[in-house]
């Protein structure tokens, strides 16, 4: 191999008081997609936000074809042919698939026609199906990722760097994309791509680099890609073995009771889509229900329905035989409901606020730690000093921030609470979201011993091994339907795509035939 | 009849300043910039035009020096947004009471306290010719002054800078997803500040087109809101140029209608009723409009982390 095609050279970065990279180096040659894993926080997209021109290093060299470059912004990144699709795609929503990808690389006046002829012909040569004149906000997020890919290529990038790119996608989107990969690396150039996804790196790329704690811990060469198998992987990843969960068996749930039971639940908003249409479904007494799907497909108007949040158009909500679908929140949270939302920042906690007051704050109304509306602060310290020590959260006391924990450390406290406050039912969506490899296990455990203690459990994941690792019976949410529901041994990866993409079984024969 | 062409040709005088203010407040809210200052920038535009005015007999002069005073408030306001992260709203607020009490201030500083107003001339009607001979629409469009023509022409210039140009999509990108344009190289920050001293300019003509347009003096209550009136027109009018004139003309004749009640001084009603007509318009119109695109990232502010 000749010069590599990028050469980082002992970077290291610091924010602040955090060392996100240390003395990190490593080279992407032509032609090779290489791949980064390691956890969240690993700083494996630091390292490629520095090349990228986002983030500047704090020292260290960077080597494009063998020449010292300095990259102090992504346009002079994009002009050595370096493009970066960001986990959080830099799409402008309200304009459209051209306007989106000319931004920034055109002058004077612009022809809109021939642009948008342009950019449709890029789009075909690429065999990607974007419409050129469509407007961002009506696109699927797995075609929004195609404008991203279509902006890079527009600008005649050679060296493409993802950041987790499979992680909104279905089975089959992502299969597209690994096909693009291998089709575009073909044409001699690089891919970078960013995952904490063991089985997709071992599928797609020529070399692994493992980061861990802001360095580079392990390098997969080429010739031993395809022999590793994801436990030595994930040994190298977070340092040690993670413990094996034990998948749901086949258990007969038919003879216990139905704690939880809904019935044609619909939202219908006026003169708009509907959100949910005729939603029914159960789960009985220690029972784990999972709704796979790609996220928006009413997952979060379902948990929000049921804990009572939204209101429902018609339909019906029971919950241990009493009908709640009237009650609000309150009094669904003092008949025993838990809710872990899948955007703690917004709907979970209160950043600002200590860990005691975080623990209250759904229970300010409940007799446990109030008495005549005055608040029992020894009571709620103590409670919140077992919590930390019950569910080995990282805080030195009951007094520290919510906000100053690290993403899985405040997960834990969330998750603390509500499987405190919800003896009934819990629900869980997307409760490992963003969280590390360590932090998702102990989240797991948490879930499959509140489902011993007879709890009904409803957890909503848009990563399938979860739902396929917890569930007992998985449904599947798309457009605000249910498009089956399945026991988890029914169904197969391949099946379960088919059906997040909303494609029918009777529809599906319909087209064998 | 002729009351009518009158009361036309008073409003299309009226609205030159809340159109000329709303263009402003267009380029810069498409970027994401509330530009909350309009109501002082309007008014030093009006205090800074009289005094350049006043002082150097010359009205050019006065224009010029209310779009340098409009451009000074609209840079405080802007350095302490765009780069001090202050929020747009109270920092634009504040800066609005602060210019009212500047100018009062220095207008008795300069002036004294003055038992006559002091005068100048206000800015000549220019009629086109041919043009203004043409029945009811010549006198009403074409027997203007020369701000009123300017500003009308930069109704399409703003439309196609904005909408046909690559500096139009660089704004309309800066409001709608900052963090896109910035991954598209753009400086957002300059992008942003750009634009609020576009519109302090334009605001400080407008401001100016009171003082030495409307009635040739400089009050402390000359603008009276007609700054917010123009902050208003901008929403109205969904940030497009087109929209920020159609509702321009909409207030500059409930202005006019103001205006003409009181010089008639109908008997019964009380003339202030009238005055207060663009003010409660804004309420209603407000009210009744549906479905505004607002950018999206309108009054937030960019934050880039390094």
């Amino acid at each position: 191999m000749g010069t590599p095609a990028i050469e980082l050279k002992n970077i290291t970065k610091r924010f602040a008081k955090v060392l996100a990279n240390d003395n990190v180096s490593m080279t992407i040659g032509e032609g090779e997609v290489v791949a980064l894993l390691g956890e969240n926080g690993a700083g494996k997209s630091t390292i490629m936000k520095i090349l990228y021109g986002l983030y500047h290093a704090t020292s260290g060299k960077i080597f494009i074809d063998g020449q010292e470059k300095v990259i102090t912004n992504p346009k002079e990144a994009m002009s050595l042919g370096i493009s970066m699709i960001q986990q959080h795609f830099s799409l402008v929503p309200a304009h459209t698939v051209t306007e989106n990808i000319i931004l920034g690389n055109c002058k004077g006046k612009i022809d809109y026609k021939a642009k948008e002829k342009e950019v449709q012909e890029l789009a075909d040569y690429y065999h990607f199906d974007v419409p050129a004149g469509e407007y961002v906000k009506n696109l699927t997020v797995g075609t929004q990722q195609k404008v991203e890919i279509l902006k890079a290529l527009y600008l005649k990038a050679r060296i493409l760097i993802m950041d987790e790119p499979t992680a909104v996608l279905t089975p089959q989107e992502s299969e597209t994309l690994m096909q693009f990969i291998r089709d575009y690396v073909a044409k001699g150039n690089s891919v970078v791509f960013i995952t904490h996804k063991m089985k997709e790196v071992i599928e797609v790329s020529d070399r692994i680099i493992v980061m861990r704690n802001g360095r580079v811990c392990g390098q997969i060469e080429k010739d031993e890609v395809a022999t590793i198998d994801e436990a030595t992987l994930a040994y190298k990843m977070i340092g040690h073995d993670l413990d094996e969960l034990q998948m749901p068996g086949e258990e007969d749930y038919s003879k216990r009771k139905k704690r939880v039971v809904v019935e044609h639940v619909s939202i219908q908003p006026k003169d708009q889509v509907a959100l949910l249409s005729d939603i029914s479904f159960d789960i009985h007494e220690g029972e784990v229900f999972g709704f796979a799907g790609v996220s928006g497909n009413g997952q979060q108007e379902l948990c929000e329905a049921l804990y009572g949040a939204r209101k429902l158009t018609s339909g019906k909500i029971m919950l241990d035989e009493e009908d709640i679908s009237t009650l609000s929140v309150k009094e669904r949270i003092k008949r025993g409901m838990g809710y872990v939302a899948s955007d703690r920042y917004r709907y979970g906690m209160v950043a600002d606020m200590s860990l005691s007051e975080n623990m209250l704050l759904k229970a300010s109304y409940l007799s446990r730690w109030i008495k005549h509306g005055i608040i029992n602060w020894k009571k709620v310290d103590e409670d919140t000093e077992t919590a930390i020590k019950d569910y080995t959260i990282k805080a030195p006391d009951h007094m520290i921030s919510a906000g100053s924990l690290s993403g899985g450390n405040q997960q834990k406290v969330v998750v603390a609470r509500e499987v405190d406050m919800g003896d009934s039912m819990i629900i869980f969506d997307q409760p490992t979201r963003g969280l590390d490899l360590g932090a998702i296990n102990y989240v797991h455990k948490t879930i499959l011993r509140e489902k011993e203690q007879g709890k009904s459990i409803l957890l909503v994941s848009t990563e399938l091994s979860e739902i396929f690792s917890l569930s007992d019976r998985i449904a599947v949410l798309y457009k605000g339907k249910i498009m089956g529901i399945y026991k988890n041994t029914e169904l197969t990866t391949e099946k379960i795509g088919l059906l997040m993409a909303g494609v029918d079984e009777k529809e599906e024969k319909h087209h064998e035939k | 009849m002729s009351n009518i062409i009158n009361l036309l040709t008073r409003a299309f005088f009226m609205s030159t300043p809340l159109i000329l203010g709303a263009l402003g407040e267009v380029i810069a809210e498409r970027t994401g910039m509330m530009v909350t200052a309009v109501e002082g920038i309007f008014l030093i535009g009006a205090w800074g035009g009289f005094i350049g005015a006043y002082l150097s007999g010359n009205l050019v002069i006065g224009f010029l020096v209310a779009m340098i005073c409009g451009i000074l408030v609209a840079m405080l306001y802007g350095v302490t947004t765009v780069y001090m992260n202050q929020h747009q709203i109270v920092m634009g607020t504040a800066i609005a009471i602060l210019t009212t009490g500047f100018c009062t201030f220095f207008y008795r500083v300069i002036f004294g306290v003055q038992t006559t107003p002091l005068k100048v001339e206000t800015l000549p009607v220019i009629a086109i010719p041919f043009l203004s001979e043409i029945p009811i629409i010549g006198p009403i469009v074409f027997s203007q002054n020369i701000v009123t023509y300017l500003t009308y022409l930069l109704v399409p210039v703003i439309f196609y800078v904005l909408f046909k140009t690559s500096l139009g999509l660089t704004l309309r990108s800066c409001g709608e997803s900052p963090e896109a344009a910035d991954a598209a190289g753009i400086n957002v920050r300059q992008v942003r500040f750009l634009a609020v001293a576009v519109a302090g300019c334009l605001g400080g003509v407008a401001g100016a087109y009171y003082s030495l347009c409307n009635v040739g003096m400089y009050t402390s209550e000359i603008i009276s809101g007609r700054g917010w009136i123009a902050f208003g027109i901008c929403f109205l009018g969904n940030w497009n140029p087109v929209g920020a004139l159609t509702f321009g003309i909409v207030f500059g004749i409930s202005d006019a209608i103001g205006v003409y009640v009181k010089a008639l001084g109908l008997a019964g009603l009380p003339s202030e009723l009238f005055s207060a007509l663009p003010y409660f318009l804004v309420i209603v119109l407000t009210v009744c409009r549906k479905q505004l695109k607002v950018p999206e990232k309108l009054g937030v502010n960019y934050i880039k982390e390094n």
